[in-house]
């Protein structure tokens, strides 16, 4: 299968370059594309003086527009997979073969790199965020996802084209328990994740309420209606 | 329904169709929102030339007064044109989003294209 790495960056001038050369070292047989979601700091200028390659996005326009570019991308170039790969490092390259075995093996059409396989979640506010919004997708699909938060997921041929075609549609937990509804197959593979290498976390107090809100009005009552 | 409510009313419908015709002369509007104004336009001035119908339809529905009824047409038809608003910005947004995309994307497929060739 050819995969297709998408590494959205808005303002990764401090971990863009580690995170690529560390997948172009373990991880060379799969291409990658960065899409830069209009940087107000110098990621655009690192990434083209690196070579590396990219979309740069004349503007910002959100993780969710940012991410289908890089599907469009996919569709446009032909590949049979694609994965959300975080540019700031949390994300460990090694953790692509497994993922794509699983995907081939399963014939899943999303597979999800999950914490929370073979370890347990701790008790912390994010992971009773983490074990709600499971509960959520357990209730409204009947299917249990262990990590429905984590960033790392690799969609096949047919979850590219529904990512490409569809507005509004981010890589996000309600966007999963939508597409399995609609029929999906997700599994889930244990990966490890690494705290951020640089910059701060996008999740702060309020915003992580936001986040919760918007998830759970999301699943619960928006996915139920669209088309 | 006072003389003076009735006065505030008509004028309200002038300086508000003043707007109107300004915006329309500077090719501001789209036919589609003078289409509203003038809509909006018309309900108040019918409201302020025949109290009858406040009148009437306060005590159908039960309101104290009339004025109130007056209120809450003018609040019941901002809430809709609110409504189509958030709608509009949804899809100019869509639109927006697939244009910026699409601008990146040619980019892209240009600069592979020049570094093959």
């Amino acid at each position: 299968m050819k995969l297709l790495v998408i590494i959205p960056a808005y303002n990764e001038e401090e971990s863009i370059v580690q995170t690529v050369n560390e997948l172009r070292a373990v991880a060379p047989q799969y291409d990658y594309v960065v899409v830069n979601d209009g940087s107000k700091d110098a990621t655009r200028d690192i990434c083209i003086e690196n070579g590396f390659n990219l979309i740069d996005l004349p503007v910002n326009i959100g993780l969710t527009g940012g991410f289908q570019t890089g599907m469009k991308y996919a569709l446009r170039n032909g590949y049979d997979a694609a994965v959300q790969f975080d540019a700031d490092g949390q994300h460990m390259p090694s953790c692509l073969e497994p993922m794509l075995h699983a995907m081939e093996d399963t014939g899943a059409d999303i597979v999800i790199g999950s914490r929370f396989v073979t370890e347990k979640k701790s008790a912390s506010m994010r992971m009773i965020g983490s074990r709600l919004i499971s509960a959520m997708i357990k209730l409204t699909t009947g299917c249990s996802i262990k990590d429905p938060t984590s960033g790392l997921r690799m969609y096949n041929r047919a979850m590219i084209e529904c990512f490409s075609a569809k507005s509004d549609f981010g890589p996000e937990p309600d966007s999963i328990a939508y597409l399995i509804r609609k029929g999906a197959k997700v599994a889930e593979v244990q990966a490890s994740m690494r705290e951020r290498q640089a910059g701060e976390s996008y999740l702060t107090f309020t915003r992580s309420i936001e986040y919760m809100m918007r998830t759970c009005i999301s699943i619960l009552f928006v996915q139920w209606f669209r088309g | 329904m006072n003389i003076s409510l009735r006065l505030f009313l008509a004028v309200s419908a002038l300086i508000v169709l003043y707007f109107v015709v300004r915006k329309i002369k500077k090719s501001r509007f789209e036919a589609a929102d003078a289409l509203f104004w003038l809509f909006f336009i018309f309900a108040l001035v019918v409201l302020a030339l025949f109290p009858q119908i406040s009148y009437g339809l306060s005590g159908v529905l039960g309101f104290e007064s009339p004025s109130n009824f007056v209120f809450l047409c003018v609040i019941g038809i901002l809430i809709m044109r609110v409504f189509s608003l958030t709608a509009k910005t949804s899809l100019m947004r869509m639109k927006l989003d697939s244009l910026i995309q699409e601008i990146a994307l040619l980019r892209a497929q240009a600069k592979d294209e020049n570094d093959q060739g």
